[in-house]
């Protein structure tokens, strides 16, 4: 258990540790000149010098990124099996679902303040356009390809159409609909960050990294830039967590106890050892 | 029909597009028997047997268990196949109780039950594993108890060891024979292993391909208890002889 740890939480942060390193290497070998590219030491401190103003803003995208997120999801798990269970349906939607993908996003953000105005709904919404995309496209492949005989046995043993797709089809989809959820997570936060460029009503992170720009704040773009990925990193990992914790069967053996108690509390008296 | 008779089919037939999987077919099944079907692949044994399940519904014919008409209707047999088709997600105990959650709430009766099933079988300490901790032949017994706690009297078994080596196989046929002795159930045993077909059965059909159709009925005269010693009997072999000639061609 420790030595994963290590190598799952240790490796991925050397080889970060790396990366900042090459950073200042490049700065200082080649002598780059602070208002191009300043040292990284420099850009975080930009970042915590300025974190009282910062906070509220990393909040608001924080926000906008939970809430995009979540209609996202949400849209994309029911596009999926919608398009999965109904054949016309999925003939008629998936053209759309890859249609509205080509609308490059940035394109997508003046009409919607058109619609809207300035405000939180526009960027919401992009979030929810980038999310539900990867969530509709992998809840319907996962649907698509649960095994048919294990769908038939549910049915020699009487199973409603409802109880087999609770009990055998959403489970058996669970790595696909998690795959789409991680690359939904990724897009989030990117998504909101346009959305706050083009469509913010005054305050928001992506305002405030334009206006460090305007005033030759290098440091302060770069150490926005990191806090936003840090943000999106902050998002995949959420997910990947929920992933681990919803499908103990990716890695375990044997269930945990305290997760079999609750299914069985007259069994597990019989098998302590 | 007699008083025995669990499974009654009547001219039951079955054809896909231009291709005759099953000819009319009828046959009488006798409550708590053991019923071995063997042929060549394509002779139309998982089509009959889908048909009993009610997966499929027959072109003609009528399926009967007991005093009911269960045509094209599912919910009444057992059912096995090569793949074991154990979920993943859940845990062993949870596999054994699969048929009762699908229809119903899980309760405490099916968890003890499924606990008395694999303690008595041999995996009572596998209850709280996941199906990806077994073997193959742990994983085929999970399978069947699976099948047994649905408390249906008929089994259909199609092919459950095939994906097993020998040493196991042979391991699970006279595990199989005890299990159907201690709970006097009614099994139909689709193989194309001919000396599976004849250790394990009371009765043998053969089956042929393109029309798929029942070319023989044999008894099988072997006594039971069947040990190790049963598989090199004089009448094992005439058995045996006399299912390949019919599989093979050239009577027998």
């Amino acid at each position: 258990m420790k030595r994963s740890v290590l190598r799952n939480v240790g490796i991925p942060l050397l080889s970060l540790a790396v990366l900042l390193g090459l950073w200042e290497a490049i700065v200082v070998i080649f002598n780059v000149a602070p208002y191009i590219m300043p040292r990284p030491f420099d850009a975080i401190r930009a970042v915590t010098d300025n974190w009282s103003l910062l906070w509220p803003l990393v909040l608001g995208t924080i926000q906008e990124t939970l809430y995009g997120f979540a209609c996202g999801a949400l849209l994309g798990l029911g596009l999926g099996v919608v398009m999965a269970k109904v054949p016309f349906l999925q003939r008629s939607l998936y053209p759309l679902l890859v249609l509205s993908q080509a609308v490059p996003v940035i394109a997508l953000a003046l009409p919607l303040v058109l619609i809207l105005g300035f405000g939180r709904t526009p960027i919401v919404f992009i979030v929810v356009w980038v999310v539900f995309f990867p969530v509709a496209v992998n809840t319907f492949d996962g649907l698509s390809h649960v095994d048919q005989d294990l769908v038939n046995l549910a049915r020699v043993f009487g199973a409603s159409r409802r109880r087999t797709f609770l009990q055998i089809e959403i489970p058996a989809s669970t790595t696909s609909i998690f795959s789409g959820l991680k690359i939904g997570a990724t897009y989030a936060v990117s998504g909101a960050i346009i959305g706050e460029l083009y469509a913010s009503d005054g305050t928001s992170l992506a305002l405030y990294q334009a206006h460090a720009n305007a005033n030759l704040n290098a440091a302060g773009v770069y150490g926005t830039t990191m806090v936003m990925t840090a943000l999106g990193i902050s998002w995949f990992l959420l997910v990947v967590g929920t992933e681990v914790l919803l499908t103990p069967w990716q890695r375990r053996s044997v269930a945990r106890r305290a997760l079999f108690r609750r299914r069985a509390d007259v069994v597990v008296s019989t098998v302590q050892h | 029909m007699s008083p025995s008779t669990l499974l009654q089919l009547r001219d039951v037939g079955k054809s896909f597009a231009e291709t005759v999987a099953l000819e009319p077919t009828s046959l009488n099944i006798e409550e708590g028997s053991f019923v071995a079907i063997v042929g060549p692949s394509g002779c139309g044994k998982s089509t009959l047997f889908n048909v009993i399940a009610g997966l499929t519904a027959p072109d003609s014919g009528e399926v009967r268990l007991g005093d009911q008409v269960v045509t094209g209707a599912t919910g009444h047999v057992g059912y096995m196949l090569q793949k074991d088709l154990l979920v993943p997600w859940r845990t062993v105990q949870d596999n054994i109780t699969m048929a009762a959650r699908l229809t119903r709430r899980v309760t405490d009766d099916d968890r003890n039950e499924a606990r008395r099933v694999a303690e008595r079988y041999g995996l009572g300490e596998f209850l709280r594993h996941y199906p990806s901790a077994l073997s193959g032949g742990m994983r085929q017994r999970v399978a069947f108890m699976r099948t047994l706690v649905t408390h249906q009297s008929l089994l259909l078994l199609d092919e459950p060891f095939g994906a097993l080596d020998a040493q196991t196989r042979l391991e699970m046929q006279q595990w199989l024979l005890q299990v159907w002795k201690e709970t006097g159930r009614t099994v139909l045993f689709i193989t194309h292993d001919v000396d599976e077909s004849i250790f394990l059965s009371d009765r043998i059909l053969v089956m042929s391909p393109r029309p798929g159709r029942v070319i023989a009925d044999l008894e099988n005269p072997l006594a039971r208890p069947r040990t190790l010693d049963t598989l090199t009997d004089p009448e094992f072999i005439e058995l045996k002889s006399r299912v390949m000639h019919l599989l093979h061609g050239g009577g027998a």
